[in-house]
C-alpha cells in the first residue's frame, strides 16, 4: 500500500504530459470547427492575419486583431481594390494560441482552407519564424512586424517593412548616451529567439559606440521573483539597464528596481515596453522610461489618424505592433491593386516591387518602403521613445522626435 | 560578495514562502483525498482576482482581502470536493487526473472570458518599500506575505495535530479504511481538507497580490513549483512541503546568482533528481505530519 503511493507521482507525471498534449490536440480541433468556412461573396478577396488571441501574448495579439479589423474597414470603406472591380478585402483570422506548434497547423490550415492572397502575422518572433516556413513552402507572401534577422534570411515570401531587432540595438545604444555620458550598460534578456537576437545585437555594436556592457544576463521567461536578477545587476555597478522582456517579466523587473532602491535608467528597447497595458501596469514608476519601436502613434499625420480612430473605440492608442500592421494591410491592398489578381505568386511579387512614400502603406519610420533582395525595407529605421504623462512619445532620432527627451 | 550571497538567500527564502502556500494545499489534498489537483494554481489565480477587484473596486489593502478570498475559496473547495471530486473517488485515477485537469483549463479559459488576458497589478503604499538592512534590502510586501505564511501554515500544523478534526484528517490519511471504522466520516473530512487547501491557495494569491501581477494564466507559473516542493518534501507531508518549499526558493535563487538567471530551475530540478535517485520517497518520508 505504501509502496504503490510512492511510485504515484511519477507515473502522474507521465500522465500530467499526457494530458497536455491530448489537451493541446483537443483545442486545436476544436479551434479548427470553431471557425465556420465564411460565405465568401464572390468579389472578395481573403488576406489571413495570424496572431495569438490565446495563450501567453493573448493580449498583444488581441490588439493586433482590432488593428488588423479596423484596417481592412479603412481599405474597404475606400472603396476596396479598384484594379479589381473594388473587391473588398475578406479578413480570416486565425488563432495561433502563443504556441509554435499550433502556429504551424492553424498557417497550414489558413493556407489550404482559405487560399489568401497575403499574409500578415505574428507578433511573436518564434511564432513568426514558424509561420513564414509554411508560407514560404506554400508560396504564400507574408509580411510581419517581427524583428528577428533570422527572418530576412533564405526567405522568398517573407516581408519586413520595418527596422529589424539589430537595429533596434544601434538605436538602443545610441539613446544611452543622450543619458549619460558614460553609459555601463546591464543587459538582462529572456532566452527565447526575440531576447537572444536583441540582446546579440546589443553586445555586437556596443563597443562600436563606446558603450561597456558590464552584464549580459539571459533568464527564463516567466519569473516568479525578479530579486535575484536585479541583485545581478546591482552587484555588476551598471548605471543604464536594458532589460529585454514582455510585459509580466517587465513589470516584475521595475518594481524590484525600485525595491531594492536602484538609482539606473532603464531602456527597454521593444516587446513589452511600448504597449498601453505597460504604463497602466507599472503606473508613475513608467515616467521617463525609454523605449526602442519600430514604429509610434505620433510619427506622421496618417499615424495620427489612425491612432485617433483606434483610440475612439478601443480607448487606448493604437501600440507600436498593431499600427505597423495596419501599414501592412494599405502595402497588401497596395501590391493587390498592382498585381490585379489575387494569384499569391503574383502579389508576392508585386509587394518585391513596391515602392510607396506616400499614403497609410508609408505610415512608417523612414517615411518610403521599398523591398531588397532579402525582404527588408532599405529605408526603416526604428524610433527612440520615452513615456511622459502617460504617453509613449517620439524622442529621437532628432528627425522624428516629437516632443525633447524629458530628463530625470 | 557575502552581502549579494545573503540578498540571494533572502529573496528565495521570501518567495519560498509563496511556494510553500500552494504546494501545501497540494499535499494536503493529496495526502487526505489521495487526489492530485492539478487546479491548484488556477485557484490561486482566483485568489488573485478577489483581491484585484476588491481592491480596484473598493479600495480594500490586498492584505485585509484574506478574509475575504479565504472563506470564500474555502466554500468553493468544499463544493468542489462533494460535487466533483466525491463523484470520481470510486473510479481510479484516470478520471481523476482528468476532473483535476479539465477544472484547471476551464478555470484558466473561464478567466479568460471574463478578465481578458490582460495583466492586473495593484498599487499599495507598500508595494514599492523595502527594508534595508546594510547592504541588504528587504521587499515589505514579500516579507508580509512570507510572515503570514508561515503564520498559516504553523496554524495549519496546529490544527492537524490537536483538534479533533485535524486529527481525524490525519486518522484518514494514514488509512481510510481504519478511519471510518472508528467513526470518522471520510465525507466531511475530505471536504474540509480539500476547503483548507483551497483557502490556503487564496491566501497565496492575496499576499501575491501586491507585488505580483493577476493573469489567468498566472497560477501556472507558481504550480510547477509547487509539484516539486510536494515530491521532494514527499507526498501527503505538510511540513516537507513547507520546508522543501522554502529549499527551493533559495535554491532557485542561489542558481540565478551564481549560476545564471535561466539556470534557477536547473538547480531546483537537479535538487528533484538527486532526491528521487537518492530518497525515493522524498525528503522527509512518512505521512501527513
Amino acid at each position: 500500500m505504501e509502496n504503490t503511493q510512492r511510485r504515484l507521482p511519477p507515473r502522474q507525471q507521465r500522465r500530467r504530459d499526457f494530458l497536455v498534449k491530448t489537451a493541446g490536440g483537443v483545442v486545436a480541433a476544436g479551434a479548427l470547427s470553431a471557425l465556420p468556412a465564411r460565405l465568401r461573396a464572390a468579389e472578395s478577396i481573403n488576406i489571413g492575419g495570424l496572431y495569438p488571441v490565446t495563450g501567453s501574448f493573448a493580449q498583444i495579439g488581441q490588439g493586433c486583431v482590432n488593428a488588423a479589423k479596423l484596417a481592412v474597414q479603412m481599405v474597404n470603406d475606400a472603396g476596396g481594390i479598384k484594379s479589381l472591380g473594388g473587391a473588398k478585402l475578406n479578413l480570416i483570422i486565425s488563432d495561433l494560441q502563443s504556441d509554435t506548434t499550433v502556429t504551424r497547423t492553424e498557417t497550414d490550415r489558413l493556407i489550404s482552407g482559405y487560399k489568401p492572397a497575403a499574409i500578415h502575422g505574428c507578433f511573436a518572433s518564434a511564432l513568426t519564424l514558424i509561420a513564414s516556413e509554411v508560407a514560404e513552402r506554400a508560396k504564400v507572401p507574408l509580411l510581419t512586424g517581427s524583428s528577428s534577422d533570422q527572418l530576412n534570411k533564405g526567405r522568398h515570401y517573407t516581408f519586413t517593412p520595418f527596422s529589424r531587432a539589430s537595429q533596434f540595438a544601434l538605436a538602443q545604444l545610441q539613446m544611452s548616451k543622450l543619458v549619460s555620458d558614460k553609459p555601463k550598460v546591464a543587459v538582462v534578456f529572456e532566452n527565447t529567439a526575440f531576447g537572444t537576437s536583441t540582446s546579440n545585437g546589443l553586445r555586437e555594436q556596443a563597443p562600436g559606440e563606446g558603450v561597456e556592457i558590464v552584464l549580459f544576463e539571459p533568464y527564463s521567461a516567466g519569473l516568479t521573483d525578479a530579486g535575484p536578477l536585479i541583485n545581478k545587476v546591482k552587484a555588476s555597478g551598471a548605471n543604464m539597464l536594458f532589460p529585454v522582456s514582455y510585459l509580466n517579466d517587465l513589470i516584475l523587473i521595475i518594481r524590484a528596481i525600485k525595491q531594492g532602491g536602484l538609482q539606473i535608467a532603464i531602456n527597454g528597447g521593444s516587446g513589452g515596453f511600448v504597449i498601453p497595458d505597460f504604463y497602466k501596469n507599472v503606473g508613475n514608476a513608467a515616467e521617463g522610461l525609454l523605449g526602442v519601436a519600430h514604429w509610434n502613434h505620433d510619427i506622421n499625420g496618417d499615424a495620427q489618424k489612425v491612432n485617433a480612430a483606434y483610440q475612439k473605440q478601443y480607448g487606448e492608442f493604437l501600440f507600436e505592433y498593431a499600427g505597423g500592421l495596419v501599414a501592412q494591410t494599405f502595402m497588401i491592398a497596395d501590391a493587390l491593386e498592382q498585381a490585379a489578381s489575387t494569384d499569391p505568386q503574383k502579389v508576392r511579387d508585386a509587394i518585391a516591387a513596391l515602392d510607396v512614400s506616400q499614403g497609410y502603406a508609408a505610415m512608417c519610420p523612414g517615411g518610403r518602403v521599398k523591398f531588397g533582395p532579402d525582404g527588408k525595407n532599405i529605408y526603416a529605421h526604428p524610433v527612440g521613445v520615452q513615456w511622459q504623462h502617460g504617453d509613449l512619445a517620439t524622442v529621437f532620432p532628432k528627425d522624428d522626435a516629437r516632443v525633447p527627451l524629458l530628463k530625470s | 560578495m557575502i552581502d549579494t550571497l545573503a540578498q540571494a538567500v533572502v529573496n528565495g527564502l521570501l518567495i519560498g514562502g509563496i511556494y510553500a502556500l500552494v504546494s501545501i494545499g497540494v499535499t494536503l489534498i493529496f495526502g487526505v483525498v489521495k487526489i492530485v489537483n492539478f487546479a491548484q494554481g488556477e485557484f490561486v489565480m482566483i485568489g488573485m482576482y478577489i483581491s484585484f477587484f476588491l481592491a480596484a473596486r473598493f479600495g480594500i489593502d490586498p492584505l485585509l482581502s484574506l478574509f475575504v478570498s479565504m472563506p470564500a475559496l474555502f466554500v468553493v473547495g468544499v463544493l468542489v470536493q462533494h460535487f466533483l471530486i466525491r463523484r470520481v473517488l470510486a473510479l481510479g485515477d484516470m478520471p481523476q487526473i482528468f476532473l483535476t485537469f479539465a477544472l484547471s483549463l476551464l478555470l484558466v479559459n473561464v478567466a479568460l472570458l471574463l478578465f481578458t488576458a490582460d495583466y492586473r497589478t495593484v498599487e499599495t503604499p507598500y508595494s514599492e518599500v523595502a527594508i534595508h538592512l546594510g547592504a541588504i534590502y528587504v521587499p515589505l510586501a514579500k516579507l508580509i506575505a512570507f510572515g503570514v505564511a508561515m503564520a498559516l501554515s504553523g496554524t495549519l500544523w496546529v490544527f492537524l495535530h490537536s483538534t479533533d478534526l485535524g486529527k481525524a484528517m490525519r486518522a484518514a490519511a494514514q488509512n481510510r479504511d481504519v478511519a471510518m471504522l472508528m467513526g470518522i466520516n471520510p465525507d466531511r473530512v475530505f471536504a474540509v481538507a480539500v476547503g483548507v487547501a483551497l483557502a490556503l491557495a487564496g491566501a497565496a494569491g492575496s499576499l501575491l497580490m501586491p507585488f505580483y501581477p493577476a493573469y489567468p494564466m498566472v497560477g501556472q507559473v507558481f504550480v510547477l513549483m509547487a509539484f516539486v516542493a510536494v515530491v521532494l518534501g514527499t507526498l501527503g507531508n505538510v511540513t516537507g512541503a513547507l520546508i522543501a518549499s522554502l529549499m527551493m526558493g533559495i535554491a532557485e535563487s542561489l542558481g540565478i546568482q551564481f549560476v545564471g538567471s535561466d539556470s534557477g530551475l536547473i538547480v531546483v530540478f537537479l535538487m528533484l533528481l538527486l532526491t528521487l535517485a537518492l530518497r525515493p520517497s522524498g525528503l522527509f518520508g512518512g505521512w501527513l505530519r
